[in-house]
């Protein structure tokens, strides 16, 4: 009886930690995504969007709750496909990032912005 | 379990959890000096990927301590901190360290041809602009020239968007006087004519014009075939070339008289408005005659 108890306590421990391991991996795992998005954020984006004052002919909008508005600052649907499209072709004075950008970083760009709030 | 194991535990997944994130805005660079400036403070360094900053590349970076770049000579490999500072727009060398000077004297940058020197003719080669049509340079002969050269896809806001939006100033400022406006002429050359074909240029244009077309007539944007730009950048000393899936690149402007010949150039040390008041002396000395001829040659 008290053999078969102690199993138990084993056997939900090892639940416990298989468990907690898990939400590490994914926890990790999220965090690398999102650590991407940010890494392609910083180096791509932030220059122009993240900049106080630049000496451009028209400064280039913030990005924070990009997708909590209906539309982008263009006009067009804030939707994940317009800001791909925008992404890859430029809009305005903004450069294109065609053959910059693979799908993937592109994809990872797109999550984080929608992190941005 | 009991709360002293579950506190322990939770204070594990704590520490495990914080190890997966990071920080702060300085940035470690390691790379190559390929040449310096004392007198603007610069160095250029051909660096690895900065992740999270920027991608490998060949850029010239202003160094905090000026007795660094004394120190460092072109073919020095160097470990620095990146800071950057004002959201982006600000950011310079610290902490700059030679890790290996055995490279030293034998690396440069690729040496720019000897461009032509003022009072010399321009060369009249074949451009291609934003509506596919054939342009020379001769074809502005009678109007002052402001010519610079870009890739539409250059992400770097203090190199060619920055070129490109001065130049919309510029242009902007001289609508204003038709008679200096009909005088002179904007000219914003591509380096990269794979991607940027006439119907890019044209797209481009058109953002920095306000989607007024009317605007090319005194603002062209072109292109070349790759041995004419190669050609046209060497006469003016313009040094770019593919790295990665970017062009690095020198700034370059260039004034060309109404006679078609070099009048200045200028480099990182320039203000829209000093640019536009030597195009505009220079448009002054246009003679009657040579309007006329420069205006019936243009479009």
């Amino acid at each position: 009886m008290i053999r078969r108890a102690r199993w138990r306590q084993v056997g939900l421990w090892f639940i416990v930690a298989l468990s907690l391991l898990a939400c590490w991996q994914i926890s990790c795992g999220q965090n690398r995504a999102e650590q991407r998005g940010r890494e392609l954020f910083e180096s791509n984006c932030a220059p122009c969007h993240e900049a106080a004052k630049l000496d451009l002919k028209k400064q280039p909008p913030k990005l924070e709750g990009l997708f909590q508005s209906k539309t982008l600052p263009s006009g067009a649907p804030a939707t994940d496909e317009q800001v791909r499209k925008t992404i890859i072709q430029g809009i305005g004075t903004m450069p294109a990032f065609d053959q910059r950008l693979s799908e993937e970083d592109v994809n990872a760009l797109v999550k984080y912005l929608h992190q941005l709030k | 379990m009991n709360l002293k194991k579950l506190l322990y535990l939770g204070l594990g997944c704590a520490v495990l959890f914080a190890a997966c994130q990071h920080g702060a805005r300085r940035y470690q660079l390691r790379g190559q000096v390929m040449d310096k400036n004392v007198a603007t403070n610069e160095i250029t360094v051909d660096h690895e990927d900065i992740p999270g900053f920027m991608q490998a590349m060949t850029m010239p970076y202003k160094v905090k301590d000026s007795a660094v770049v004394q120190e460092v000579e072109a073919g020095d490999k160097i470990a620095a901190e990146i800071v950057v500072a004002n959201n982006g727009n600000d950011y310079w060398l610290e902490d700059v360290r030679i890790t290996d000077e055995s490279g030293r004297k034998t690396t440069k940058a690729p040496a720019p041809a000897q461009r032509l020197a003022a009072g010399e003719r321009v060369p009249n080669l074949p451009l291609i602009n934003q509506d596919g049509k054939t342009i020379h340079l001769d074809d502005f002969e009678g109007k002052a020239v402001l010519l610079t050269f870009i890739y539409t896809r250059c992400p770097m806001p203090n190199f060619c968007p920055r070129l490109s939006s001065q130049f919309a100033r510029i242009h902007d400022n001289l609508e204003k006087t038709p008679e200096a406006y009909a005088k002179t002429h904007l000219l914003t050359v591509s380096f990269d004519p794979k991607y940027d074909t006439a119907p890019v240029l044209r797209r481009y244009g058109l953002a920095y014009l306000d989607n007024d077309a009317s605007g090319f007539a005194q603002w062209d944007f072109a292109s070349a075939g790759p041995s004419d730009l190669r050609k046209l950048a060497d006469a003016f000393g313009l040094v770019y070339f593919e790295q990665g899936n970017q062009i690095a690149h020198s700034m370059d402007i260039v004034l060309i008289s109404p006679e078609g010949t070099i009048v200045k150039y200028w480099s990182n040390e320039w203000t829209a408005a000093e640019l536009e008041a030597d195009l505009r002396q220079q448009a002054a000395r246009t003679t009657p005659t040579t309007q006329t001829l420069g205006e019936g040659r243009s479009r």
